[in-house]
């Protein structure tokens, strides 16, 4: 990205994960996975599973009754984002607010559901209220109507780097004018067919299959992965523009500034890296991995090639991992959640994601 | 920057649709009046209804393995019809970027098994390769994949505006310097997901679909899938490419109205013409012609039409408007993508396409339903506008290289 573009800033954040609804950083704290009670044709497995809670116990006024959990996880995760940025939607041109969503796998629950529907009745004996639901854009489309968006409303995906991709094109609509604030969103849930196909494909970790603790279990995350759900959202907003509510400017926490991102499936990270970063050096790394644990992972290796052996990595945590090209923002959130107190960090980090043989995602933030 | 840096030029097109593969293909059967909507029986059983559908025959002759779901074929062969029309090898396209619109993904390769045992069904043979098909992701992988090209890839999913946005995101790409190329655009087959799907919301008309018409009654799915090689003006000139179209004007918006039904006054459609026109610096007088939407549903095509009728207003004599859709149906994901290509032909060769079947169109004094005979006048600038479920849409102007 050119460098001289108007800045874009993080302003508040939400998220429904297995630490439960929240609103701002997630406080660090130890996640353990829980057995998976809810498919009785498989012999016990463990997964990083979103709590069953009810929506409108959060967002007073929610309803979600035929919605699956993926889009009422993003209606949550949106409303929570929003008040965390301290944002009365009622004062603002909803007109400029844009939403991105990030997905892998869509709305899968209901796609399988629509399946089931069509073995039992047939294919001309399908629910119609279902069938609208199956779309992967549907999340994106329940938070525009929500909380009445009606900026561009875009839901993206990549195999690896998905999340990433839907700040960077957050951050471009804003810079382009095309909206002055974003609800950019992250998220996938898991299913009895999601987890299916990770186990026939051999790509869970041993810990899925036992109850250890996973702090004993980390060693062996290098052979596998453990499925997770969640959504995850930050506000977005571009201020030199003007912003929706450049009256308050002043007041406005900022977690993090975006600063420019790339992405690409092939190439060489580092010298791309390096013409993002315009010569200089981040100070923190948040590695949003590819399945094997920062210390010994190709993204660590990377990190320390671009940053040097003084700069703070941050590897990948376990659960965001679990949500494979949707995790970033968990990634972004866990990182920054994860900042040791003892050594505040400053100035330029860089959120970098890795996949062997699937190239790179960058994205270089500024940290107040 | 200079303007050639931010001008978008379109440099390749390619179309694999119902007419077959080629750009060339589909002006020549559309110029024909010809209608690829056909009686269909055998999508599902039980089903009966009106397609179209891409010959086998095109496929088959790409010599594809079977690790690629019809959607990704269909991608494939558009992608590839893009890089030969554009005139260059494909050592060019290494460093582009692909951002591939889809709503169906690999739910052609997938059936009730998966979510009935999904451990048997990923265990049979070919299983894990089926399924690995099935994210949306997958289609702009199997493009990059085939043709080795390393830059960005994305998928886009917007529902019917997929296909539109995917080209509006592809524009923002190259005005960041994301890539040196991309190619953008939409795939997406005929499946029995979607058959069913819009069969049980009623949406379907059984016989050949007549948009913007009073009687209309429903649409007609079709398939296909259209790309486009766009890149600034500065990289085409360097390479000295041969310009088919400007990019003159995006936007994006959403009606933030209704889950699958648009707003009924057409606003947010509306809202999005005057943002794209804005970008361009244009009039609505300039606005030589509109594909339109146009589905065929009784919500959407007077939303459609209402739309116009507010964001022309003013406008010296009634906006020529058609939809395409009645010659070989909606291509959903594609759909967008597929009517940008229609909306550069007509800016090309100056013949503006009849909407088949139109014979008492919606009242509508600002609108010029185009119907009957091909109209043939210079068109400096035409636009594709297109709206999907969840309240999407996206309008896209074009302008001739001339100009």
């Amino acid at each position: 990205m050119t460098p001289n573009l108007p800045p874009v800033t993080i302003t508040g954040i939400g998220s429904v994960s297995p630490y439960g609804p929240l609103a701002g950083l997630i406080p660090p704290r130890p996640l353990e996975p829980s057995a998976i009670t809810a498919w009785t044709s498989v012999a016990p497995r463990r997964a990083f599973l979103v709590q069953p809670f009810r929506p409108s116990s959060v967002v007073p006024g929610l309803k979600t009754r035929r919605l699956d959990r993926l889009s009422a996880w993003a209606l949550v995760a949106s409303s929570l984002a929003i008040q965390d940025a301290g944002i009365d939607l009622s004062q603002l041109d909803r007109s400029r607010v844009a939403v991105v969503f990030a997905t892998g796998f869509g709305c899968i629950e209901l796609t399988e559901a629509f399946y089931l529907s069509a073995a039992a009745n047939g294919w001309n004996g399908t629910d119609p209220s279902t069938f609208p639901e199956t779309l992967a854009s549907a999340p994106a489309g329940h938070v525009s109507l929500f909380h009445g968006l009606r900026g561009p409303n875009v839901t993206v995906s990549n195999k690896h780097f998905a999340g990433e991709n839907a700040l960077i094109q957050a951050a471009s609509l804003l810079r382009h004018g095309q909206a002055d604030l974003a609800i950019v969103l992250a998220g996938d849930a898991l299913t009895q067919s999601l987890y299916s196909w990770y186990e026939v494909a051999d790509l869970l970790s041993p810990a899925c299959y036992n109850s250890d603790p996973l702090a004993q279990a980390d060693s062996r995350i290098p052979n596998g992965f453990i499925p997770s759900e969640g959504v995850a959202a930050v506000v977005m907003e571009s201020y030199d523009r003007g912003g929706v509510r450049s009256d308050l400017r002043s007041d406005v926490r900022s977690y993090a500034r975006f600063r420019s991102g790339r992405w690409a499936a092939g190439g060489h990270p580092a010298e791309v890296i390096r013409q993002v970063l315009g010569g200089s050096v981040p100070s923190l790394t948040i590695c949003a991995g590819n399945g094997a644990p920062c210390a010994s992972s190709p993204t660590t290796a990377l990190a320390r090639e671009i940053s040097g052996d003084d700069a703070v990595v941050i590897p990948p945590q376990a659960f965001a991992l679990g949500l494979a090209g949707s995790g970033a923002l968990f990634h972004l959130i866990l990182g920054l959640s994860s900042l040791p107190s003892s050594r505040p960090v400053s100035g330029q980090a860089l959120l970098l994601g890795t996949a062997a043989h699937s190239g790179f995602a960058a994205v270089l933030l500024e940290l107040p | 920057m200079t303007d050639s840096h931010k001008t978008i030029v379109v440099t390749g097109v390619g179309v694999i649709s119902p007419y077959g593969i080629g750009l060339d293909c589909l002006q020549a059967g559309m110029l024909s009046g010809r209608s690829c909507l056909e009686p269909t029986k055998d999508m599902y059983p039980g089903f009966e209804g009106t397609t179209a559908e891409v010959q086998e025959s095109v496929l088959r002759s790409k010599d594809f393995c079977s690790r690629y779901s019809r959607t990704d074929q269909l991608a494939i062969a558009a992608a590839q019809d893009a890089m030969v029309n554009s005139g260059c090898d494909r050592a060019t396209f290494r460093e582009s970027g692909v951002l591939m619109a889809n709503t169906v993904g690999g739910l052609t390769e997938i059936d009730a098994g998966i979510a009935k045992d999904p451990a048997a069904w990923f265990r049979r043979p070919g299983g894990l390769l089926r399924g690995s098909s099935f994210p949306i992701a997958h289609v702009a992988d199997a493009v990059g994949d085939h043709f080795g090209i390393r830059g960005p890839r994305c998928a886009i999913s917007v529902a019917c505006a997929s296909g539109a946005m995917a080209i509006a995101l592809a524009a923002n790409m190259l005005l960041d310097g994301a890539a040196p190329i991309i190619l953008a655009g939409g795939s997406d087959p005929l499946c029995p997901f979607t058959l069913s799907g819009f069969n049980s919301l009623r949406a379907l008309d059984p016989n050949p679909c007549s948009p913007f018409d009073q009687n209309r009654n429903g649409v007609n799915l079709g398939e296909g899938s259209a790309v486009l090689v766009l890149e600034t003006l500065a990289g085409a000139t360097a390479r000295n490419a041969n310009v088919l179209a400007v990019l003159r004007g995006w936007a994006m918006t959403n009606d933030a109205f209704h889950t699958t039904a648009p707003h009924k006054e057409g606003s947010g459609l509306a809202d999005c013409i005057h943002l794209s026109m804005e970008m361009a610096e244009v009039s609505g007088d300039e606005i030589g012609y509109v594909n339109a939407h146009g589905t065929g549903t009784p919500l959407n095509d007077i939303a459609e039409a209402n739309a116009y009728e507010t964001a022309f207003r003013g406008r010296n004599r009634p906006i020529p408007v058609s939809s395409t859709k009645s010659y070989f149906g909606h291509c959903l994901g594609a759909a967008g993508a597929l009517e940008a290509a229609i909306t550069i032909m007509a800016v090309r060769s100056g013949a503006l396409l009849p909407t088949l079947r139109l014979t008492n169109p919606i009242e509508s004094p600002g609108v010029d339903w185009l119907r009957g005979e091909v109209k043939r006048q210079p068109l400096p600038l035409a636009m594709s506008a297109s709206s999907g479920f969840g309240g999407s849409n996206t309008v896209l102007i074009f302008g001739s290289g001339r100009s």
